[in-house]
């Protein structure tokens, strides 16, 4: 079989499937009995699905994805995140907008100690949003920073999806989550800037309002007792990554009992917060690692099937610039993000782009987050990107899809801005990584 | 008929316990690992394969609950746009396809692992695991998870409907 009709059937299948309805899981796991039967036109190799299908979540290197699930379950359950809101909301005192820059601070350090886009748009949006409202911002304002705020816990690490994406990518998935380090906290800087912008455009946005009167010493005290201490999560995990103290496996399970120390000094810990904790893994964590475990098997009849080899040899023949290409990529991207879960597209495309990007002469690490800001832009991109219907779904009564997407439009802008600063200088991401 | 419905959703739920007992055994044994040898203790040299293993069991357990309670994420973009009538006839497909995937996998794992079982298999890790462990979970799981789908089939829940956590993930 031609490549071009061997990859439109392994696709086709699979797209199929999930248009129909199926789980995504059953999705994969229909194709590959089918493609096997296909490809190999014998049924004595359908046991090599079941048999495959165990190889690559039996790895030590998945490791960290249940371990950065229950550690973020953990800071929201436990009312830690409530606390760092505290100490952060005594810093900004009485400056225009200062919700919106409260939201992406807290969203940037929620990030640090959290690996889940989903629980931080939610719990960013359940917190701010009323009290956005409240004080007269508009919607635009209130909505636009939590939605690009949330997404930046799949950048900086502890990312899961970052681990997912190393894992099926097979780079080093250390590597990857130091890489999104800097690049996370300039597109934090990228966001404020943008709010401070659209302020000056229209002030009466988001106007200024009295706070309670606070001296010097409180507010540092506020941060010395609610912001300082996460400092100790975020070693834990970062440092010791990069400092090579422990394995991102070792290093996510060191976060969870940091998260667990600081719960126990601020007497938050409870046993109803642990087993919430840890239910949240199992239905987070159980439902995307049942997608994963189809993807050898997938990946392999792409390559079987000589899909793989044919599409990039087909693509490389045509000498376009390898930013073209890119540039695809990107597009295929966003496009299969307006109506897939990341995990998912990472699926996909995964085993198509990466070896075309390898042969394009990508670092691979720098590729490996290229992919997670787009698949972050995805996530907010309308009709179907999950982080709007999550906003939606915190946001007050009568917000329509289309409000959403409007206020996420600017953050996008963003999110393009700093993909063209990673290519103008790709160091931003790689000189930490390199370090290790 | 009571009594076996009740037994087989305290099977279920038990299931998810133990799902919910791995990743706490998963973080216990790697935060072992790394702090007793910084007391001089030595660490034991089988975490790495134990943890690998609770991997799959953690996944493979949770899944008839996750599937009782509409937690497997589908893409319902299209079939949103579908008429009622339409809609009924390709979620039946699709039900049949999940049950169809389900019992495949269910049963070549079931193969696989009586094959590791009676051939006493070895799984050489970072210790000596039987290769029948990892294939254990996966028979009762899938089969558990083609049994929750064809309760969808048979009209007894309605997997597109009253879903909570609709857009769970990461």
């Amino acid at each position: 079989m031609e490549w071009y009709w061997a990859f439109a059937v392994l696709l086709g299948m699979v797209i199929s499937f999930m248009a129909l309805g199926v789980p995504v899981a059953f999705s994969f796991i229909a194709t590959n009995f089918i493609a096997v039967v296909i490809f190999t036109g014998d049924l004595g190799t359908l046991i090599q699905v079941a048999d495959n299908s165990t190889q690559l979540i039996s790895r030590f290197t998945l490791g960290p994805v249940p371990m950065f699930i229950l550690m973020g379950s953990l800071f929201f359950h436990t009312g830690l995140a409530v606390k760092v809101f505290d100490g952060l909301d005594a810093i900004f005192g009485r400056l225009p907008g200062r919700l919106c820059y409260l939201t992406v601070a807290g969203g940037a350090i929620f990030s640090t100690l959290t690996g889940s886009s989903m629980a931080n748009t939610a719990m960013l949006g359940s917190l701010m949003v009323p009290e956005m409202k409240r004080r007269g911002y508009s919607s635009k304002m209130s909505m636009g920073p939590i939605l690009g705020t949330g997404g930046l816990a799949m950048i900086i690490p502890p990312s899961a999806l970052g681990v997912l994406l190393a894992a099926i990518a097979e780079i080093d998935v250390g590597r990857l989550l130091v890489a999104g380090f800097i690049p996370g906290f300039v597109l934090a800087m990228l966001y404020a800037a943008m709010i401070t912008l659209q302020l000056l455009r229209n002030p009466g946005s988001a106007p200024a309002y009295d706070v309670d009167p606070m001296t010097l010493m409180q507010r540092v005290m506020l941060v010395v007792t609610n912001i300082l201490p996460m400092g100790l999560v975020v070693f834990m995990v970062v440092g010791f990554i990069v400092l090579g103290i422990a394995t991102p496996t070792e290093a996510a399970a060191c976060g969870v009992l940091g998260v667990l120390l600081l719960s126990i000094a601020f007497r938050s810990l409870s046993w109803i917060s642990i087993t919430i904790s840890v239910e949240a893994t199992v239905r987070v964590g159980a439902m995307v690692f049942l997608i994963i475990m189809n993807s050898t098997v997938f990946s392999q009849m792409l390559a079987y099937s000589g899909a793989s080899k044919g599409l990039i040899e087909w693509v490389t023949s045509y000498e376009l610039h390898r930013f073209a290409i890119l540039f695809m990529m990107f597009c295929v991207l966003i496009l299969l993000g307006m109506f897939m879960d990341a995990t998912s597209m990472m699926l996909i495309t995964v085993p198509i782009f990466f070896p075309l990007a390898s042969a394009l002469g990508f670092d691979l690490i720098w590729y490996g987050l290229f992919v997670l800001i787009t698949i972050e832009m995805a996530g907010t991109t309308p009709p179907f990107g999950l982080l709007l219907y999550v906003m939606l779904g915190v946001a007050p009564k009568g917000t329509t899809l289309f409000d959403v997407a409007k206020a996420a439009f600017p953050f996008l802008v963003c999110d393009t801005i700093l993909i063209l600063i990673l290519i103008a200088w790709p160091n931003l991401a790689l000189w930490l990584p390199n370090q290790m | 008929m009571g009594a076996v419905s009740r037994a087989y959703d305290a099977l279920i739920n038990a299931m998810k316990v133990l799902s919910g007992v791995c990743v706490v055994l998963i973080f216990i044994l790697i935060v072992l690992d790394v702090l007793l040898p910084l007391v001089g203790i030595q660490a034991w040299g089988g975490t790495l394969g134990v943890v690998e293993y609770a991997l799959l069991w953690f996944t493979v357990l949770a899944a008839p609950w996750l599937a009782r309670i509409k937690g497997h994420v589908f893409i319902d973009a299209v079939t949103e746009l579908l008429p009622a009538r339409v809609h009924a006839v390709t979620s039946k497909i699709a039900y049949l396809v999940a049950i169809a995937g389900s019992v495949l996998l269910g049963y070549y794992s079931l193969e696989l692992m009586l094959e590791a079982y009676f051939n006493g298999d070895i799984d050489e890790r970072s210790i000596e695991l039987m290769l029948w462990w990892i294939y254990a979970p996966m028979p009762l799981g899938f089969f558990l998870v083609a049994i929750e789908f064809l309760r969808y089939l048979l009209g007894y829940d309605d997997m597109y409907g009253n879903r909570t956590d609709v857009k769970e993930g990461m």
